[in-house]
């Protein structure tokens, strides 16, 4: 495990100040602010040199290096939780209006990953979740389920987070900072201290250690409160799902858990909500309880891994932290924190983290034997076979062309479906007033998510939302920081620092269509989709309720070409987006759709013959697959160009190879586009003479796949569902 | 009065986006928050941070911001009342 946070550097270090009660919130020097806007912060006591990686990469390094053992080898994938990415590098160049591209090459989220990728050499899937408070945590379940499969034996995951102004001024804007610094469960709380660090874990699969000193991440449980993008659910419904969810996947009881690690951030909404939760859960046993953000600060996407790592410390520690900032406890939560650190035998832990737009998971820790009587193989299926298909059932694309007909029709005549559908016709399925606070990509995203819905005629909503984007909400985040500069920082836009966070658009979509499940964003860059894809193929619950599966991405006129290098070098701005209503299932006869592969392209020489392999060798593929779609990011257009030949070259393939940016254009999340379009033309069995540039295709009967090439090489399958594998 | 009052209407309509709302339908006396024009929290920070940005007026805690958000008679008679010199 890894930690860097604002009370230091180490977990053992970070442990023994933990303990003794001190607190790491403090004054911020980071940069500058107003007299009447100086708030607390949680500020690590350590700067980096400014021409390496921004904060938020290097804070992720340090804990990574930590974690990770070197003598065992890279470790087989990553996934991060960032929602910073390297937004304090990025602002502070649009302030001072430095707009060279390449200085802006680090400020995706997904880039915190990839660089901890590059720096241990990673050839697996590097994946990047953004569901604000909730990222460090959701990553943590997502490694675990990860790791399920089989197919994984080491991961490194976690959370990293830096202080930048965005977070900064927009929790201010929404009056959520408590001047004081935080004080969770306090009767006198006033709001949370926003604060930065990372916490990084590496995961191994538990059929392989299986001794007294081992500690494991058991279970995880995700919901949505699909109530507000800003407030949680007063009844705290979404935060009892997700702790029931963790227990019920970890196997075990209520009774069971010795200490609950709370959110605990000390708004007074949270604190009670989830105080309330707590209270239905635990209305028997009551394990110890507390907050440890009165001393760590709420470091958003880098919390919930940093308390994962406490959380592991308690268990082999036996010791529960107390609630630093705690001075008289809130009667109304009727809760008994902790108000010094206390001795006790803690088998289990359960550590909550909520998320600002809804997004909640609880993660379950603990001691792997001391599961009564019954071992890991009976608990979860350790190595189970791989998940099953997810069936279409209904499909929607926005591009320059127009909605999915339209896009569609272009499409098969081979035509250039590249552009910016205009504001009035995205928005053409939402009321004005459901639309008044939305901004371009949330109105793609709902009306993506309603079109699907409505084409799968299907009277049963959409229960969990996966949704991936290579930029999130470009237009909220540019408003944002306009308006903040605008005003000499005083002023900025709670609308506009709401709808900026990633995750905004699908917490949204939860909303409307009361999705509870699992909320799930992601932010690979050019293969955000994808990632979204495996997420769903990992967490969605196996119930009757479908779910969505989608991506978008947004042009924005200035920030678009500054943080997209495709987009720079695109002929025409385009966007838009792809959305599929997806279950579970082997019965129905919609197309399956199934995320095959995914590998690192950097420093992978066999990337490709890994590619054939997966997919089976060259006989298979020419029984599966009748067309290649390949999605070549402009970008790395000529690493993508040497990879896709190459796997014409090994795997011998025949048919039809079809580069769907050309007529798509240049955005992060055409890959969803594609997909749904070659879901569609599995309806026609044919691939026409337009875009295979020579004759008529008949599919007959076989599926298409997708490859994503460039940084990353991917592959998804859609196929019939009677068709092979 | 009148003539702030009309003032915030405009102001109100455009801080919110409220697009299929004319100042004629907003009433003086009608609820603001949680009444006909679907307003929440949200659109109280918003205007909260609006009226101090043009009025130097600080509405920062939940009672009074309760209070002066009831109606746009009682909004304008708070920032009349509280407005610093050289603002009217």
């Amino acid at each position: 495990m890894g930690l860097i946070t604002p009370l230091g550097s180490g977990v053992d270090r970070n442990w023994t100040a933990l303990l003794k009660g001190k607190t790491g919130i403090g004054v911020l020097t980071l940069f500058p602010t107003a007299n009447d806007l100086s708030f607390p912060v949680g500020q690590v006591t350590k700067s980096f040199p400014p021409e390496g990686p921004p904060r938020t990469h290097q804070l992720a390094l340090m804990a990574a290096e930590e974690a990770i053992d070197h003598t065992i080898g890279p470790p087989d994938a990553i996934i991060m939780g960032s929602t910073t990415g390297g937004m304090s590098r990025t602002e502070e160049l649009l302030k001072e209006k430095q707009l060279s591209p390449t200085l802006f090459s680090y400020h995706s989220t997904g880039s915190v990953a990839e660089y901890l990728a590059l720096k241990m050499k990673c050839k697996g899937p590097v994946i990047t979740v953004s569901t604000a408070c909730s990222s460090g945590a959701t990553a943590i379940a997502m490694a675990l389920a990860l790791l399920k499969t089989g197919r994984f034996k080491k991961i490194l995951v976690g959370g990293a987070e830096s202080l930048c102004r965005l977070t900064y001024f927009g929790f201010h804007s929404l009056q959520l900072i408590d001047p004081h610094g935080s004080r969770p469960l306090d009767s006198d709380r006033k709001g949370l201290t926003v604060s930065e660090g990372a916490g990084m874990m590496l995961l191994e699969s538990s059929d392989k250690i299986m001794d007294t000193e081992t500690i494991e991440v058991l279970g995880a449980g995700l919901s949505c409160d699909a109530y507000h993008p800003a407030s949680p659910d007063p009844e705290g419904a979404g935060a009892l799902s997700a702790m029931k969810g963790a227990l019920n996947d970890a196997g075990i009881s209520p009774s069971e858990i010795d200490y609950v690690n709370l959110h605990g951030t000390g708004t007074v909404d949270n604190d009670l909500a989830e105080a309330k939760a707590f209270n239905r859960l635990f209305d028997q046993h009551r394990p110890l309880v507390s907050s440890v953000k009165g001393t760590f600060g709420h470091s958003l996407s880098a919390a919930g891994a940093i308390e994962a790592v406490v959380s592991a410390k308690c268990v082999e520690a036996g010791i529960a932290p107390s609630s630093v900032g705690l001075h008289t406890p809130d009667p109304r939560l009727e809760l008994n924190p902790l108000r010094e650190s206390k001795d006790a035998p803690i088998r289990t832990v359960l550590s909550n983290a909520f998320g600002f737009g809804g997004s909640n998971t609880s993660l379950v820790v603990g001691r792997s034997r001391e599961i009564q009587g019954k071992t890991q193989g009976e608990t979860q299926s350790a190595a189970s076979p791989l998940p099953i298909p997810l069936e279409v059932s209904g499909i929607a694309c926005i591009t320059g062309a127009g909605n999915t007909s339209e896009t569609l029709n272009a499409f098969t005549k081979g035509l250039n479906c590249r552009g910016l559908l205009s504001e009035k016709e995205i928005s053409s399925s939402l009321s004005t007033r459901a639309a008044r606070r939305l901004k371009r990509l949330s109105r793609m995203g709902l009306s993506l998510a309603t079109a699907a819905c409505g084409d799968a005629g299907d009277s049963k909503k959409p229960g969990a939302v996966f949704f991936g984007t290579g930029w999130g909400a470009l237009s909220e985040t540019h408003d944002f920081l306009n308006a903040l500069y605008e005003t000499d920082e005083r002023f900025s836009s709670p609308t506009d620092f709401m709808g900026s966070v990633h995750n905004a658009t699908a917490g949204r979509i939860a909303v409307k269509f009361n999705a509870t499940g699992p909320n799930i964003t992601t932010t690979g860059g050019d293969y955000s989709f994808e990632q979204a894809l495996m997420s769903a193929h990992l967490l969605a619950k196996e119930d009757d309720r479908p779910f969505l599966v989608m991506g978008a991405d947004e042009f924005h006129p200035e920030l678009s070409r500054l943080f997209d290098a495709s987009v720079r070098k695109g002929k025409t701005p385009s966007d838009g987006g792809g959305a599929l209503l997806v279950k579970r299932g082997k019965t129905g006869s919609g197309p399956k759709l199934e995320p095959l592969f995914y590998e690192n392209g950097n420093g992978n020489p066999q990337v490709v013959s890994s590619l054939v392999q997966c997919l089976g060798g060259n006989e298979k593929i020419d029984l599966d697959f009748g067309a290649v779609f390949a999605g070549l990011p402009a970008a790395s257009r000529t690493m993508g160009r040497k990879q896709l030949d190459l796997f014409i070259q090994t795997a011998g393939f025949k048919g039809p190879v079809i580069d769907y940016r050309r007529y798509l254009g240049e955005f992060a999340s055409a890959s969803a586009v594609a997909t749904v379009l070659a879901a569609s033309l599995l309806k026609t069995g044919k691939i026409s003479s337009r875009l295979t540039e020579k004759e008529t295709v008949d599919l007959n009967g076989k599926g298409i796949v997708l490859l994503g090439l460039g940084n990353f090489v991917t592959a998804v399958a859609v196929y019939d569902g009677k068709g092979s594998s | 009065m009148a003539n702030l009052i009309d003032e915030l209407r405009i102001k109100i309509i455009d801080t919110l986006k409220l697009e299929d709302v004319s100042p004629e339908d907003m009433g003086e006396e009608d609820q603001l928050v949680g009444g006909e024009l679907g307003l929440d929290s949200i659109d109280v920070l918003e205007m909260v941070i609006m009226i101090e940005k043009d009025y130097s007026v600080k509405i920062d805690n939940k009672k009074l911001g309760a209070r002066v958000f009831a109606n746009l008679k009682t909004l304008a008679a708070h920032i009349e009342e509280t407005a610093p010199e050289g603002v009217f």
